[in-house]
């Protein structure tokens, strides 16, 4: 009597029991499920993106034609070199870059040192200066407008850089409540090294604390360079002199200046996001890092 | 290298008071042990002459210094920590010169020093090596590296050994007695591990319940321990103890019976055997042979054969239990009755304060 051995098809789990094979099935099902959602989802989300950048390649008579035209008839680059030729847009960008600097580098710095100073010193009123730090996390900045507007004016401030950046070193208790947790898990023996090693507590902080995790510090800094240079309100409040103004306001002169150019609009509106689109595409992952860890702290 | 006196020392964290009136001298150059199970206040102790933790009472010199209101890098001290507490973003030459560098000390002397140490560290290959990308045993030499480079009048070690497996602790254990015998430096060593403290301390310190139980040599410490916590805590398998009665002297030396009647005679002064009471006798496994001629009975409940010898675990008539010594090749069996020689002469007794009473000599 001969046996005849049988080999398993491609794919087939061997010993696998029916309840699980359909458990699996409905598992496949349902990831497939998600991917399409997901990726109707994500058409959905960048379809205005296409649209934007589809138009600005638009001759401006073919875009106020009715219909929906997802290509351009007649390819042009007319809309960015207005944009680039005849506005400031390159004084804009100066500035953007000077105010998101500048409060990156401050809400970076200040941040690192609040969060270091409320997780290693001990100092009298330390717990109330937290709680206090966690407070102003509770108030959403809109709120603090009128207030800040009222003290950029008395300093005569309007129409400055200081005037645009100041207001926004209050925005962050967040990276300073990321600090303070990863500055609370380091081992407190790297601590007492450094004191028998005879470090002094700025010698603790730049050459130990602060280096000791870049990376946090890098995503922080993105995550907080990208928001200052999204920002609209406060700058567009705080300057009315076309020259001192951000990227972000100035784009809105565009239209006032030319009229409605729906290339021309979108043109600058997309110049104004290139840069920060391309620092994530170059930090993605420091960024996303950035997000989690603010995430985190939001709930 | 300097002696680290303590006089009175006391500390307590909130309501508790984890140091009591401790005062110890610990000699120039001297390899000194703290031995003791966890929570005694050993690390406590290290940490207050390395000026981590402020003392509450007392004082502590160093040298010919009082330093107990010094910060730590004014002590002269060099600590080594149970996880080496090693910077971890910067190299090993980095590490070693950070403390250094600190201080202003000029560049070519920095590098002097790194290298000398790195050398006798065997750790040259390694010098530009990240501690993430260290052994354990490697990140253990860097951090005495570190300690050596500066030159300490005193250096204290907490716990270093007891992140390496048992392989490594053996000849890691070696190498600090080298070092010490080379450096020949006044070393601190907090430890709960009695191998360790027997095989390196010149002396040791026993720690309980936050107060010194002992200071001494090892052998002092094994062969006349001054309480029955150091008796059970130093000894490994551990010191037996039974409940004895004195009957009698014979030529001054104390005679005692076991609970089975069975008579040991020790070298014991009875002059110095408080009056009544219940005695206790405590006997190391060692001075219990597995002899036919013995005059204690029992039987065995379980056999260790650990190859150049045999322990028995024997349970005598009243139920207690003696672990006895017998020949390597002993053939011995579980549940067999054996007979059991106790030498008195290397025998303790304990007063029901847990005071020790040790032979005379």
């Amino acid at each position: 009597m001969s046996s005849v051995a049988t080999t398993p098809a491609a794919g087939e789990v061997v010993g696998m029991s029916p309840r699980k094979r359909r458990i699996i099935k409905a598992l496949d099902i349902a990831g497939l499920i998600a991917t399409i959602v997901t990726f109707l989802g994500a058409i959905f989300w960048a379809f205005p993106l296409y649209w934007a950048l589809v138009t600005t390649l638009k001759v401006e008579n073919d875009i106020v034609q009715p219909g929906i035209a997802l290509w351009p008839q007649r390819f042009t680059l007319d809309a960015y070199t207005h944009v680039l030729f005849n506005t400031k847009i390159g004084t804009w960008y100066i500035n953007s870059l000077v105010t998101a600097g500048s409060v990156t580098v401050c809400v970076v710095l200040m941040s690192a040192l609040a969060g270091y100073a409320i997780s290693q010193l001990k100092f009298p009123g330390r717990r109330i200066l937290w709680w206090v730090i966690l407070a102003s996390f509770m108030i959403p900045i809109p709120a603090l407008i009128v207030n800040h507007f009222v003290l950029i004016s008395q300093f005569k401030l309007f129409n400055s850089w200081l005037g645009v950046i100041l207001p926004q070193l209050v925005y962050g208790p967040v990276t300073v409540i990321i600090y303070k947790q990863f500055f609370d898990s380091v081992p407190k023996e790297l601590r007492e090294a450094a004191k028998i090693d005879n470090a002094n507590e700025f010698q603790m902080f730049f050459r130990l604390y602060l280096p000791m995790n870049w990376g946090i510090t890098t995503a922080l800094a993105i995550i907080t360079f990208i928001g200052a240079w999204n920002q609209f309100l406060w700058p567009f409040l705080a300057v009315t002199d076309e020259k001192m103004m951000n990227v972000t306001v100035g784009i809105t002169q565009v239209t006032d200046a030319f009229g409605v150019k729906y290339a021309r609009d979108l043109g600058s509106a997309i110049l104004a996001g290139l840069p920060v689109a391309i620092v994530y595409l170059i930090f993605q992952r420091k960024v996303t890092e950035a997000i989690m860890l603010s995430a985190g702290i939001k709930g | 290298m300097a002696d680290i006196r303590l006089v009175n020392v006391s500390k307590q964290f909130g309501t508790v008071r984890v140091i009591e009136n401790v005062s110890m001298t610990i000699e120039s150059g001297e390899f000194m042990v703290f031995l003791g199970p966890s929570g005694c206040g050993k690390s406590t102790l290290l940490r207050m002459i390395a000026g981590l933790e402020d003392i509450d009472g007392g004082e502590i010199h160093i040298g010919n210094r009082r330093v107990d209101e010094l910060p730590p890098s004014e002590r002269g001290v060099a600590m080594v920590f149970q996880n080496y507490a090693l910077y971890p973003h910067m190299s090993v030459r980095d590490n070693m010169s950070f403390g250094l560098q600190n201080i202003r000390m000029p560049r070519e002397e920095i590098a002097k020093r790194v290298a000398a140490a790195a050398k006798t560290l065997e750790l040259e290959h390694l010098i530009d090596r990240k501690p993430g990308q260290l052994s354990g045993g490697q990140r253990q030499r860097v951090a005495i590296g570190r300690a050596i480079v500066r030159d300490p009048k005193a250096f204290l070690f907490d716990e270093p050994l007891s992140n390496l497996d048992a392989g490594l602790r053996a000849r890691t254990r070696i190498e600090f007695a080298q070092l010490h015998q080379r450096m020949k430096t006044t070393m601190v060593f907090v430890t709960h591990d009695q191998i360790e403290a027997m095989t390196l301390a010149d002396r040791i310190v026993v720690m309980n319940n936050r107060k010194i139980e002992q200071i001494g040599t090892p052998m002092d410490i094994y062969t006349r321990p001054a309480s029955r916590f150091v008796a059970a805590f130093v000894g490994s398998p551990a010191m037996n103890f039974l409940p004895v009665q004195q009957i009698s002297d014979r030529d001054g030396m104390a005679l005692v019976k076991l609970p089975d009647n069975s008579e040991i005679q020790t070298n014991i002064a009875t002059a110095h055997l408080p009056n009544d009471g219940q005695l206790t006798l405590g006997i190391r496994p060692e001075s219990v042979r597995v002899d036919s001629d013995g005059t204690v009975s029992g039987k065995s409940d379980v056999i260790e054969r650990l190859g150049e010898r045999t322990l028995a675990y024997v349970r005598l008539a009243d139920n207690s239990v003696v672990i006895a010594e017998d020949e390597g090749m002993s053939r011995l069996n579980v549940g067999d009755q054996v007979k059991l020689s106790f030498d008195g002469g290397s025998a303790h007794l304990f007063d029901a304060r847990d005071v020790a009473y040790s032979a005379a000599g």
